[in-house]
């Protein structure tokens, strides 16, 4: 053996070294693909912070079951423990004092009746039905309440709306990035300018595409290929809005607008859905039974909706919330903090919003910016007056 | 056509170097084909970055630390 070869291998690397370069020029080259991607995301118009990007990129780029796995560990190690010290007083929702002396006005048309408290003694106004909106008249379109929701959790909150069908219309409203592109007729990913004097309330939309197994109908056009047995909120070309179990194929029937699948049905004909525990119709998630914040939309036996929305819930405890507050359908909206979001309108011209309840992690004024998932409007019909 | 094979040593440490990157090359072709997403693989890229940079500063301190002791044997001894 000559001395430049000995020189040679007296500085060859160990294998398990060269394996580590490998390795490590690996990453490195996996993350300029990766980056450009991010950086790129990064640069579009959001209203959410870095973090929230971040993970929404890892979601919509194949990351979706590390997030719900990661997000499962983290709810579970941050969750409530039972019990805990009665609640003195309920978070202040709704208008008693501005345009009227609230119950004795509202009970001039039709009303749902109030909300039969669960814990006793009750706290004052638990369960009672107001107004949403200042100076709505006789027949507010928008009513809301709160009421403890769990008597084995005594300080959980439960926020729910009520919202007549027959003064209001409901639009469904594409975000920025949700549904993905390509969208025709996306719009401004908020409540159009145009819109504003009509709008009473809107609230958050269900799971994305890829993460609900469900379609979506907009504009009387199929964006995702409807799923059978999934609980779709439908607004009909003529106005009217429905909680249907989807039984009408993939297609679009001629007389949908827009019609927005999430999972299965939590309530269905009055009853909970017997098989509320986790399972693949359930979507790529956080677990049924883990607590965190959920919403849902539910509608009453006249046909008018129900929004709930509460931390800590469950899948079951947020559907008992909706048949509680007489929801005889309901499907689960979106989840988690950053998503979960119903805000009311105390003026016309979208003016004073207010969310449903003061925990709510985005502010009130987030739908009159363009946000990155779809949202519900609700709007006055327009022959309906303030 | 063969390659050299007696080539200096700095020659030998590119040449292997050269080896590594088209493994490398491979590997994360591989990786980005084969998984869900770019997401996914940015995700393990960083994660696995992080834990082979921390193993490298390791040993880069040990080797430092153990390095100083003995120079300063060195220096006591003389």
């Amino acid at each position: 053996m000559g001395p430049t070869r000995r020189a040679r291998q007296a500085r060859r690397l160990p294998l398990w070294r060269r394996a580590r370069r490998v390795l490590l020029l690996a990453c490195c080259i996996c993350l300029i693909p990766a980056g450009v991607s991010f950086v790129g995301a990064m640069g579009q118009a959001r209203n959410v912070g870095l973090g929230v990007s971040s993970v929404e990129w890892l979601r919509q780029h194949g990351g979706n079951p590390i997030v719900s796995q990661i997000e499962n560990w983290y709810y579970t190690l941050s969750a409530p423990e039972k019990g805990g010290p009665a609640l003195r007083s309920l978070p202040r929702v709704g208008v008693t004092a501005a345009g009227g002396n609230g119950q004795s006005e509202i009970k001039a048309g039709y009303r749902p009746a109030n909300v039969v408290p669960l814990i006793h003694p009750a706290l004052p106004g638990e369960g009672v039905w107001k107004k949403a909106a200042a100076n709505a008249g006789p027949r507010p379109p928008v009513l809301l309440t709160t009421f403890r929701s769990d008597p084995e959790y005594p300080q959980f909150v439960a926020g729910v709306a009520w919202i007549d069908s027959a003064r209001t219309e409901l639009a469904y409203v594409p975000g920025l990035a949700e549904p993905p592109p390509p969208l025709a007729h996306r719009g401004p990913a908020e409540v159009p300018h145009s819109m504003r004097k009509r709008v009473v309330a809107t609230f958050n939309g269900g799971f994305p595409l890829e993460t609900s197994n469900a379609g979506l109908i907009y504009r009387g056009k199929v964006v995702e290929a409807m799923v059978n047995g999934v609980a779709t909120v439908v607004e009909y070309r003529d106005g009217r809005v429905d909680i249907v179990k989807w039984e009408s194929g993939a297609g679009a029937p001629k007389n949908v607008w827009s019609a927005k699948q999430n999972l299965p049905p939590i309530i269905d004909e009055g009853r909970l859905n017997p098989n509320l525990s986790d399972g693949p119709a359930w979507g790529e998630t956080v677990n049924n039974a883990v607590r965190v914040w959920r919403s849902g939309i539910g509608i009453d036996s006249r046909g008018n909706l129900l929004y709930a929305a509460a931390n800590y819930q469950t899948v079951e405890s947020l559907a008992k919330v909706l048949q509680r507050a007489g929801a005889v359908r309901a499907l689960e909206l979106d989840i988690n903090e950053d998503w979960t979001s119903f805000i009311s309108y105390r003026h016309p011209g979208a003016l004073e919003p207010g969310n449903l309840l003061p925990e709510m992690l985005r502010p009130p004024e987030r739908y009159l910016t363009p946000d990155e998932r779809d949202f519900f409007a609700v709007y006055l019909r327009p022959k309906e007056k303030w | 056509m063969r390659l050299p094979r007696d080539i200096s040593p700095a020659a030998a440490a590119r040449r292997s170097l050269l080896a590594d990157f088209l493994a490398a090359l491979v590997l994360a072709l591989l990786a980005i084909t084969l998984a869900a997403g770019i997401g996914v693989v940015g995700f393990a890229a960083i994660l696995i970055l992080l834990v082979l940079l921390l193993w490298l500063g390791i040993e880069a301190t040990l080797r430092w630390s153990l390095g100083r002791r003995v120079r300063q044997r060195e220096a006591h001894l003389r």
